[in-house]
């Protein structure tokens, strides 16, 4: 065992071990420590302390072990029908992803509701939160999803108005306020009304899972994410033994490049979910672990982590997580440090999800295009059209735009290979503008590298610095503190002659790559520069 | 024991069964795949059954009512009928929906080309040939199409 590879199981155990430790006191009860929850019910008393573990696993989309928990707690008390508002709750889905209950969860959850209504819970309160929810399932197959998420939204406001002194109203009401939010709407006003009520709970319930959870949601946007930092901080030690509250602070971490915070909540978490079996979030976790170490230039790290990942097969889940995460991970290590040559070798991993597949294929172009093999990247090129065709045909809008932005960057830099600088520089832009209209998906931090960062580095390949430069500073926006942008950036400005904005720069990327391997050559180039100085 | 009491609670809760595990990090589903109307309004398509299709695509269409591909596929089914204000109604819908939608520049070029509307099916050519800035058959499709209309 190498000292690197010594160092970073120790650092794993040492998480695992603190971890642990820390849960001690809570490890006989079902999910482990999880947050404080207080949600007083008519059922037996015997049943009461589970039926807040069910809660707090809800407010942790932890679904599949609240669905147990809330199956025990009936069949340990057949009058605690009040179960039927938590297994519908969980019928709905992440109500912050959009899709809604499949067609078959609605049928299942109308059917609990029913049941509720036939044996109906003891208080009104109660019974109140099965109609609440039975708002979402009403007239379910005759109404868009927005219609159905209007109507929740509504009614949980009701419900929470009608108790104001019932915290957990308040808190399902901010969540599926929250749920409202279009993609389209720049001011964030849905998510700005969640949190107008979530802050406060965060204040008065430091330790809920719920109110941290929603809040990172509530600012999981490029401008308003640093507000989402304290929330993001905490929830991991809210409910460390959740495997999706270790993960989910790192959205917050990506979207303002805080990286080291990034690493160490995503090994818990991947460390968490191998514990719980639960193979996707263990590869959500590990990727985005990966991404951030690759910023840091902590190269080796991102390799372990990611052999570590690979050791584990990704079960029978139709969860995109798994085939994402394996394809993105070995391109990402090639790409971040511009081994163009192990990029273009990639081995390309057959997958039932095509969108994952053509991660391999571009950077595989990619890497041959800018190793000069163009009849490599061609052919790469000719199965990433391939994998655009069946996506069209399947109706994935989405991802076959993500294709074609790969599509439409790979055919750039074939043409730059090709000595075609301007219509390299045509196809590229385009790419990263049609990138800057499609929002990454939640199931990666980041695109395997931002388009209008490559955008920038052809620019510099074709001697135009400050143009190269004017594209990268724009990525920065949304990208930030990103490795290779500040590469890019230092030797564009250097290029310019603009020396203190190329001093700058190249402090950044020491700084940030501190505690790196420091062998990127961009690393040699920043301290002979700095030297100068 | 444990199997026994998931089983009454699953009966107490309607006979209902458990639903399988929600992945946070879920992706966006095929339509066609999580509703029966689609499913079945694209299979009148292909069977060439327009009447069924606009049937099937109008229930869908209450559920779905801002689905680019759908409104396509509406406009396709009443283009083959001849029904020429309901299609152009339905392509503008989809590409309002979805500016780049490449399928439905090339239908509503084609259903222009139909009706003698050759100004208007000239401005969803221009917009393909911005789009498909790499070969796309929608292109080729609509400019076969020009060609044939002028021959």
């Amino acid at each position: 065992m190498s000292a690197k590879r010594l160092a970073f199981a120790v650092s794993a155990s040492f998480l695992l071990a603190s971890s642990l430790a820390a849960r001690a006191h809570e490890d006989e009860a079902p999910g482990g420590k999880l947050g404080k929850v207080s949600f007083p019910t008519s059922c037996a008393r015997a049943v009461q302390p589970t039926f807040e573990r069910a809660v707090a696993m809800l407010h942790s989309f932890w679904y599949n072990l609240a669905e147990k928990t809330f199956a025990d707690i009936l069949a340990q008390d057949p009058g605690c029908t009040v179960t039927a508002w938590g297994y519908a709750a969980i019928l709905m889905s992440n109500p912050l992803a959009g899709a809604g209950a499949s067609a078959e969860g609605a049928k299942k959850a109308q059917a609990a509701i029913d049941n509720a209504r036939r044996t109906p819970p003891k208080t009104q309160r109660e019974r109140d939160y099965v109609e609440a929810v039975a708002a979402y399932y009403e007239d379910w197959a005759n109404r868009p999803e927005k219609a159905r998420q209007l109507s929740r939204s509504k009614a949980f406001e009701a419900l929470a108005a009608k108790y104001p002194k019932d915290d957990e109203a308040q808190i399902f009401s901010a969540l599926y306020i929250a749920g409202t939010q279009s993609q389209a709407d720049q001011t964030y006003a849905a998510y700005m009304k969640a949190v107008a009520i979530l802050e406060p709970q965060f204040k008065k319930h430091p330790n809920h899972p719920g109110v941290a959870h929603y809040l990172i949601h509530s600012y999981d946007a490029p401008p308003i994410a640093p507000k989402g930092l304290v929330a993001a901080r905490r929830y991991a030690g809210i409910a460390p033994d959740a495997p999706h509250a270790l993960h989910m602070p790192s959205h917050i971490f990506t979207r303002v490049g805080s990286w080291e915070e990034s690493i160490a909540t995503n090994l818990r978490s991947a460390t968490v979910a191998r514990t719980a079996a639960d193979w996707p979030e263990a590869y959500h976790a590990s990727d985005y672990a990966v991404y951030a170490y690759l910023q840091l230039g902590r190269d080796d790290e991102a390799r372990l982590t990611m052999e570590e990942a690979l050791r584990f097969s990704g079960g029978d889940s139709p969860s995109p997580a798994f085939p994402y995460a394996a394809a993105a991970m070995p391109a990402r290590l090639a790409m971040e440090r511009g081994d163009w040559k192990a990029a273009a070798q990639l081995k390309p991993i057959a997958s039932k999800l095509p969108f994952t597949d053509a991660l391999t294929y571009f950077a595989r172009a990619i890497g041959a295009a800018r190793s000069g093999d163009v009849a490599a990247a061609e052919k790469d090129a000719g199965q990433l059209a391939e994998i655009h065709r069946r996506l069209e045909t399947a109706k994935n809008a989405y991802w076959a735009t993500e294709v074609e932005v790969q599509r439409l960057a790979v055919a750039g830099w074939i043409a730059q290979a090709k000595g075609n600088a301007e219509e390299g520089a045509k196809l590229m832009r385009a790419s990263a503008d049609l990138e800057d209209r499609n929002e990454k998906h939640i199931v990666t931090p980041g695109r395997i590298v931002p388009a209008r960062e490559l955008l920038g580095e052809m620019l510099l390949e074709q001697k135009q610095p400050a143009a190269a430069l004017k594209e990268f500073e724009t990525s920065q926006v949304r990208e930030p503190n990103r490795f290779r942008n500040y590469a890019g950036s230092a030797i564009a400005a250097e290029a310019m002659g603009d020396r203190k904005k190329a001093a700058e720069y190249y402090a950044k990327l020491l700084e940030l790559s501190k505690k790196g391997d420091g062998n990127r050559p961009e690393l040699a180039r920043a301290k002979a520069y700095v030297a100068q100085q | 024991m444990r199997i026994a009491a998931v089983l009454l609670a699953a009966l107490a809760l309607g006979g209902a069964s458990f639903p399988t595990h929600a992945d946070p990090a879920e992706t966006d589903s095929d339509l066609a795949a999580t509703d029966q109307d689609y499913a079945a309004g694209r299979k009148a398509i292909v069977a060439r059954q327009w009447e069924e299709a606009i049937a099937r695509l109008r229930k869908a269409e209450v559920r779905n009512p801002d689905h680019a591909d759908l409104q396509n596929d509406l406009g396709y089914a009443y283009r083959n009928l001849k029904q020429f204000d309901a299609a152009f109604r339905h392509y503008k819908r989809a590409l309002e929906l979805q500016p780049r939608h490449r399928g439905a520049h090339e239908y509503i070029g084609e259903a222009y080309l139909m009706v003698g509307d050759v100004p208007n099916a000239e401005k969803h050519l221009a917009a393909l040939r911005a789009i498909c800035l790499l070969p796309c058959e929608e292109l080729t499709d609509l400019e076969k199409a020009f060609a044939k209309y002028r021959r």
